[in-house]
This record gives C-alpha cells, sequence and structure tokens, in this order.
C-alpha cells in the first residue's frame, strides 16, 4: 500500500495561479523521498495538503489509502506528523516536556501514561537531559529534535519534513538528518522530506523534482542528479561527489558518476 | 583603516545569577576592504562580537576601533548613533525586522531617522534598489505579501541605503534556495569589489567561505582560535573538525585523494586542477 497518494492534485491560492498543476505522485510504504525544487515551485503547498491545512481544487489525497475528506481529516492526521522549517515557531510548551505533552494532551492521553511517553521519545531524540528547560535554553537543532518527539509520541506512520533544517547550524543540520534516517530505517516510518539541502536529498531513497507545480522527475538520487539535462534547465545544485564525479568523468578518469566523496576516491584507487 | 579589536571582553547580565561571559579578550584586526569570515560553533560568540561593531553593545573591558569610532565600556550608546551609520548590520532573518506598510517606508525609515532629507532619501532608494535586484514597482507594495528572499532583500536595502563603509552580516543567505543563496552572496561580493565595501560575514556555510571570503577567523569559547587567509585556513582541516564543522567538498576530496597516496598540489581549489593531477597518477579507463 502507498503512504501517500495523490490523483490529478491542483492548487491555488488566489483561485488564478496555479501553485500544483494536475499533480500525481505515490510514495511507497516505509520510503524516504526527498523532494527538491526552487522556491514557489510548490513544496510547502504540497505538504499543507498532504496533512489538510489546506484544501485542494481538484483532485485525491489518499493516505494510507484513506481519502482525506473533511471527515477523514483527524483520522488521517494521526497518521501523519510534520516538522517545520523554523524551530521558534513550532515550540508551544513552556518546557521541553510540556510541548512533547501538547499532541497527547489534545489527544486526551491520561496523564498518568503521559510522563513515559514524554521520556520514551525525549530519549529517542536525544533530549532526556533536558525535559524541564525552557525554550530559550535551547539551540534551534534542540528546539527541532523536540518537535520531533512530539510529533512521534502521536505514533505517526508517516513524517513530512518541511525544510526542518534549514534555519540549523551545521551540528544541528546533522543531528537532524542522523534523526531522519534513524526513524525511516529503525523505525520503519515513511519519510518525506522537503529539502533544498542536495546533500541530504543524495542520502534519500528517491527524489522527486518539483518545478512550478509540476513534477519535472522523479527517481532514484542518482538518475536524477546525473539528470544533466534536467540539474541545469532547472538551475539545481549537485551534490560535491557528483560536481567532482563529472570533471573526473570529462578527464577520462571516471565512467560512472559518484554520489560520495568515498566512492569517487576508492574507484580512482583502484585505477592507480 | 582596519577594524582593531583590543582585549575585548564582554559579559552578559554581569552582577547577576545568569552573569555569562561570552568574549574573554578577543584581539583582531581585520582588513579594510576585504571580505573576512568569522566562524565558530553556536554559543562561540560571534553575535556578540559583531554586535559591537556598530555600538549596539558596548565593551565591559578592552574596545573596538572601527571608522574612525573608539568604543570603550565609557562609550555611551546613544553616541555611537553615527558609527550605525558607517557600520550596517544585517541580522540573521532581517525579514522578521521588516514592519512599514509599504517597501519603501520601510527602507526609509534608517535615513529618515537619521535626518536625512525626502528627497535625498528619495533618490539614494532609486540608487539603492537595483543593487538588491528589486524595482521600483516594489516600493508601493506590503512588505508582508512578498516572498522570504524578497522580504530579505528589502531588509537589506534598509541597510545599504544608508551607505555604510562596512557591512556586517551574519549568515545572510541561511534559509534561502541554493539559487537565491547564491544571488545573495554575488549581491555582497559586488559591493565589495565595486563599492570598496568592508565586509565581514558570520556563516556556518564553509563552500561559501571558501568562495567568497578572503580572511577567516575562527572564535571558539569567546576566544580567536585562529585568524587566516583562506586558502591557507582550508589547509587545516582539523581546525574544523576541533569546532565541529564538515569542511567543504573539495578539502576533504583533496585529503581522502592524499590519504590514498595521491599527491595533490595543497594550493589547489579547483576540481579541475586536482583532476589534472590525479590525471598522470592513474590509468585511464579506456
Amino acid at each position: 500500500m502507498d503512504a501517500i497518494k495523490l490523483e490529478n492534485l491542483s492548487f491555488s491560492y488566489d483561485g488564478e495561479t496555479p501553485v500544483l498543476k494536475n499533480l500525481s505522485l505515490q510514495i511507497p510504504k516505509g520510503s524516504y523521498t526527498a523532494i527538491v525544487g526552487h522556491n514557489g515551485s510548490g513544496k510547502s503547498t504540497l505538504a499543507k495538503l498532504i496533512i489538510g491545512l489546506l484544501e485542494a481544487e481538484s483532485g485525491k489525497i489518499a493516505v494510507l489509502g484513506k481519502e482525506l475528506q473533511e471527515d477523514s481529516l483527524s483520522e488521517v492526521r494521526d497518521h501523519v506528523g510534520i516538522v517545520f522549517q523554523n524551530p521558534d515557531n513550532q515550540f508551544i510548551g513552556s518546557t521541553v516536556a510540556d510541548d512533547i505533552a501538547f499532541g497527547l494532551e489534545n489527544h486526551c492521553v491520561p496523564t498518568e501514561k503521559m510522563q513515559a511517553i514524554i521520556e520514551e521519545n525525549a530519549a529517542k531524540v536525544g533530549m532526556s537531559d533536558y525535559l524541564n528547560a525552557e525554550p530559550t535554553n535551547l539551540s534551534g537543532g534542540q528546539k527541532q529534535r523536540v518537535a520531533i518527539a512530539g510529533v512521534l509520541a502521536m505514533e505517526p506512520d508517516i513524517i513530512i519534513f518541511d525544510e526542518s533544517t534549514s534555519m540549523l547550524d551545521p551540528q544541528g543540520k546533522a543531528s537532524v538528518n542522523a534523526q531522519i534516517r534513524k526513524l525511516n530505517q529503525e523505525k520503519d516510518i515513511t519519510i518525506l522530506s522537503i529539502t533544498h539541502d542536495m546533500e541530504e536529498a543524495a542520502q534519500a531513497e528517491q527524489v522527486i523534482v518539483l518545478d512550478q507545480g509540476e513534477i519535472a522527475a522523479q527517481g532514484s538520487p542518482k538518475d536524477i542528479f546525473t539528470n544533466d539535462e534536467l540539474m541545469s534547465r532547472l538551475r539545481l545544485e549537485l551534490p560535491f561527489a557528483l560536481q567532482a564525479s563529472k570533471q573526473f568523468a570529462k578527464d577520462g578518469l571516471l565512467k560512472t558518476p559518484y554520489l560520495s566523496i568515498d566512492g569517487l576516491v576508492e574507484e580512482l584507487c583502484r585505477l592507480k | 583603516m582596519p577594524i582593531k579589536i583590543n582585549d575585548l571582553e564582554y559579559t552578559y547580565a554581569q552582577g547577576t545569577p545568569f552573569e555569562h561571559k561570552a568574549l574573554k579578550g578577543i584581539n583582531l584586526e581585520i582588513p579594510e576592504g576585504k571580505v573576512t569570515a568569522i566562524i565558530g560553533q553556536t554559543g562561540s560568540g560571534k553575535s556578540t562580537l559583531v554586535q559591537h561593531l556598530n555600538g549596539l553593545l558596548k565593551p565591559t573591558k578592552g574596545s573596538v576601533e572601527i571608522a574612525g569610532f573608539t568604543l570603550t565600556p565609557d562609550t555611551k550608546l546613544k553616541d555611537a548613533k553615527k558609527l550605525r551609520q558607517k557600520v550596517g548590520l544585517v541580522f540573521q532573518f532581517p525579514e522578521y525586522q521588516l514592519f512599514e506598510e509599504t517597501v519603501g517606508k520601510d527602507i526609509a525609515f534608517g535615513p529618515k531617522n537619521f535626518g536625512v532629507s525626502e528627497e535625498e532619501t528619495e533618490k539614494r532608494i532609486r540608487d539603492v534598489l537595483p543593487l538588491v535586484g528589486l524595482d521600483e514597482s516594489y516600493l508601493e507594495r506590503s512588505p508582508f505579501e512578498l516572498s522570504g528572499g524578497q522580504k530579505r532583500r528589502v531588509a537589506i536595502a534598509g541597510i545599504l541605503v544608508q551607505d555604510p563603509d562596512v557591512l556586517v552580516l551574519d549568515e545572510p543567505a541561511a534559509g534561502l534556495d541554493p539559487q537565491s543563496a547564491t544571488e545573495m552572496m554575488t549581491l555582497f561580493m559586488n559591493l565589495n569589489k565595486q563599492a570598496g565595501k568592508t565586509i565581514l560575514l558570520v556563516s556556518h556555510d564553509m563552500e561559501h567561505v571558501l568562495k567568497y571570503c578572503d580572511e577567516v577567523v575562527v572564535l571558539s569559547d569567546g576566544q580567536v582560535k585562529t585568524q587566516m587567509p583562506v586558502h591557507e585556513f582550508f589547509k587545516h582541516p582539523d581546525i574544523l573538525r576541533e569546532i565541529d564543522i564538515n569542511p567543504p567538498g573539495i578539502v576533504v576530496l583533496k585529503e581522502k585523494l592524499k590519504e590514498n597516496g595521491f599527491e595533490i598540489d595543497e594550493n589547489s581549489y579547483s576540481i579541475a586542477e586536482i583532476a589534472k593531477q590525479v590525471e598522470g597518477q592513474v590509468s585511464k579507463h579506456e
């Protein structure tokens, strides 16, 4: 079953300028998909449609086989969590524990059960020592990890990351990205990551490129990033290892491109 | 005149239980007309340091000499008003600081406060708009209906309209898509190369530091860890690893090739040059 299935989805904010045009796609359950594309390509709009923050003009959205409609909205949302871009805009509680508890309270989880859930999920994101910390004393990366813990507490099957690392420093970025991979690999959570970070996208199983509200391409990171015509037409940045691979290939040193510097150097060593 | 920072110390909330020493004796000379990167972990004192450069903070101890001003613990911050015309500080996510009804009013806010005449202000705005890649059609629009990247351009125009000699930029490209980030950095580089502005760039993006900066200053725990010309600095990736920052891809590539017995010129920073050097050392694919 697909975790998310979109059929002929269209949307516009003002009723005139289309933001998404007849978009169809399938995200397999348990997969890690990165969505890339320029600002204004419709990436974040897509995320908001999937969790029902916006309503599509036409087309269908199904989450785990359940069609998203007004009466299924809360059921669908039980399966999908989202982590937004700005760590400061999504910290609601006065402490880390309060923040993680927010969703639980809304779902009327009994107080005696709550503490264990909070502790368990804080541990998953490495924030156990900060349960009583206030948001002002946390770094951006820590706040984002708390946001993830809050989402995890709801036991979602799917988590959408909407540029969740773009406002973080390198350590914050690395810790959140590591967390994303871990959730996908160990907990089998379906990940949909909207990102500008091509190094992160290179880690995903599949990459979807959006351009002006349409899917410009969909495939493995290697397929996408080696599609020279696509990359230059959309002026997308290549992960560094691929940039280097291309130059080495031009000079006749490599046959195939590599997505990691290690892979590239290994191949050169073989030729030594 | 270079910027001189002498034994600078700064303590937040001095004399309270929350006392925190953010700068612990900084000595720096930052060259005029160059682009200098200030890097370091979150909490290393970067933001505290740059807020001294236009007198938003004054030293707890030591002094800062910049654009003809000397800031000391005895300086009255209201005397720093003139300094703020000479040194423009662009905060992180400056788009959150827009507040006027129209783009034009927002850009005009600074000059108006400094008593610049309306005509002169209008002239300056017309000069500044193309620098940030906006046209006059934006002037009557509300800043709040613009995209994030456009808002940031408006905020930066509001700084440039003061015609500062020194621009201090705190993560100016953070949160932008790669194409907008490149445009933003190109804009600042033009201001440096063509208008001779001295630029200080606080950045976590080592690709930007390598590509755009002349000098690198590394802060760690409120102190200067090192200051070097950029190409010299990236010959020592261990300094970056000590502060948990990943070196740029090209530096990692060079490092790994060397570890594997390839001979690579340490002064090369382009893929093409490195590929040429590797070429003589491997047998080619047929």
